[in-house]
């Protein structure tokens, strides 16, 4: 991929929707069906995500250049870990309540995919603001599918919202289990290629 | 070959640099860290005394720490408890020795800010210039006297045992008469999901209201807990399954002297936990009886 062409919304309404990490490019599943039984769990894990994802970006697109060609996957997995180390220390010493909730997460984002996949196709070959529009559309597009898949599954298999109790009966108990999150994920997925397919034929017909 | 001494400095250089970065940040948090740490323990501790945000600790209710310490010289292996004792009006650190079989060896004051005890490396400092470097000591042990108008009402036990993985550290809360009144975990690195279970209301509190007798005999079943027993461990859990009061008592006299259902999946980290919460209570409530016994021979008023 050359140098982006696209403006700065662009990058992010396209990390939001047609780039979506989850939906679209189907990358960190794990995460995405492992982690997202409740809405709580998914936001937490998708802001956690977001500033990796910023720090990231912005530190290798300033020092693409330097970068030896040879050592590239090295160095992302260098600097998401340090970034994932600094969050995590400065959570456990200044918001120890929500360290103790998402502590476990926030080591766990060291291995997703979407970062290093982001930093490998977009911020080593772009500027510094677009990588961090980038990343920011990018982050927001993970928070968005985790939130959105944690909310599906909270409500139809718990029948809570945020931990309130919103139904009072839990509607479907097999969407809290780990094999609905595939099912969950391949829903949305359908949705969204559902949606954009319509989206584009109006935009064809409008066109015409 | 270039190449490879180019790569080479690159990725030292890289490491290096995150290296820094970390270190950098982690010698910034510690300190804000280990704070924040303390006041989540103070919290675990006043939550199993009881008092919690709706219910506040009493203004004369005093906590009072007694570490104990292993010593080691030419001559054998000795305990030794950094407590604090009245001396006159004036309340300050004393360090007493006990040998193995429970009897008197020596008492040393120890000049050390109360602020400082709570710190292991100060602490170890004040203790070690008063013994001289002859005799090796290692920190054993925290134990917290809660009092109330000069009435013991409560003990705190902050310990560690062997888990299935590395260690598990708790925290033991028992009444004047020993007898557990809650049992909370404080770390650990059991599995998640199996023996991360530990710290479970409805593995943790199956602990709660055993009397000194029953926790010594204390053993695991690995038969499935029963239904009134969950309600009854887990009030939070299943508020539609609310036991009123009378049900309550009568479900505590029905196992309180039953046995610890163990963790589907993890039975050997349920049986570390029973071990090591039985262990920790045995030995504490045999140590402060020696230790009242010293204190009560040598006529030194302890501050607690």
């Amino acid at each position: 991929m050359p140098k982006t062409t696209k403006s700065n919304t662009q990058l992010v309404v396209s990390g939001l929707l047609n780039e979506n990490p989850i939906f679209r490019l189907a990358l960190s599943m794990c995460p995405a069906v492992g982690l997202t039984t409740t809405v709580m769990n998914g936001l937490l894990l998708g802001v956690a995500v977001l500033f990796v994802q910023v720090f990231s970006s912005c530190t290798i697109s300033l020092i693409r250049n330097h970068i030896h060609p040879r050592i590239r996957i090295p160095t992302y997995t260098l600097t998401i870990a340090t970034w994932v180390t600094v969050i995590d220390l400065l959570l456990a010493a200044f918001v120890p309540v929500a360290y103790k909730a998402m502590g476990i997460f926030v080591r766990l984002i060291v291995a997703f995919a979407i970062i290093t996949m982001r930093l490998e196709v977009f911020a080593c070959k772009n500027d510094l603001v677009p990588s961090f529009w980038d990343g920011v559309g990018m982050g927001l597009g993970f928070l968005f599918g985790m939130t959105l898949l944690g909310g599906v599954r909270e409500i139809l298999g718990m029948g809570s919202f945020l931990g309130y109790d919103l139904l009072g009966f839990r509607p479907l108990l097999f969407f809290v289990l780990p094999a609905a999150g595939f099912f969950t994920v391949g829903f949305m997925m359908a949705i969204f290629n559902y949606v954009e397919t319509v989206y584009n034929r109006r935009k064809k017909e409008r066109m015409a | 070959m270039r190449e490879i001494v180019k790569i080479t400095i690159a990725l030292t250089i890289s490491c290096l640099v995150a290296g820094t970065v970390m270190g950098g940040v982690f010698m910034f948090t510690a300190k804000a860290k280990l704070q924040s740490e303390a006041m989540l323990r103070q919290q675990t501790l006043l939550g199993l005394l009881g008092y919690g945000d709706n219910h506040p600790a009493p203004a004369d209710l005093k906590l009072s720490h007694v570490y104990r310490y292993i010593l080691s010289d030419d001559t054998g292996i000795r305990s030794g408890y950094l407590v604090l004792v009245l001396n006159g009006s004036q309340i300050q650190h004393e360090f007493l020795i006990v040998d193995r079989d429970g009897g008197f060896v020596n008492r040393h004051p120890v000049t050390i800010p109360p602020e400082k005890a709570a710190t292991e490396s100060d602490r170890n400092a004040a203790i070690q210039h008063v013994l001289g470097q002859a005799v090796t000591i290692r920190y054993a042990d925290d134990m917290i006297i809660a009092s109330q108008n000069d009435i013991r009402t409560a003990y705190v036990l902050l310990g560690k045992f062997p888990g299935f993985k590395t260690f598990i550290h708790a925290m033991v809360a028992l009444n004047s008469g020993f007898g557990i009144l809650g049992m909370e975990i404080t770390a650990h690195e059991e599995d998640p999901g199996l023996g991360g279970e530990i710290e479970k209301d409805f593995f943790k509190n199956q602990f709660r209201d055993r009397s000194l007798e029953v926790v010594k005999g204390l053993t695991v079943t690995k038969d499935p807990l029963p239904d009134d027993y969950r309600f009854y461990l887990e009030p939070q859990k299943w508020e539609d399954r609310q036991i009123d009061e009378a049900d309550a008592a009568a479900l505590k006299e029905k196992y309180q002297a039953a046995d610890i259902h163990a963790i589907s999946g993890a039975t050997i980290s349920s049986r570390c936990v029973t071990d090591g919460v039985r262990q920790l209570v045995k030995n504490f409530s045999y140590r402060i009886q020696i230790l009242d016994r010293v204190m009560s021979e040598k006529q030194i008023h302890a501050a607690f």
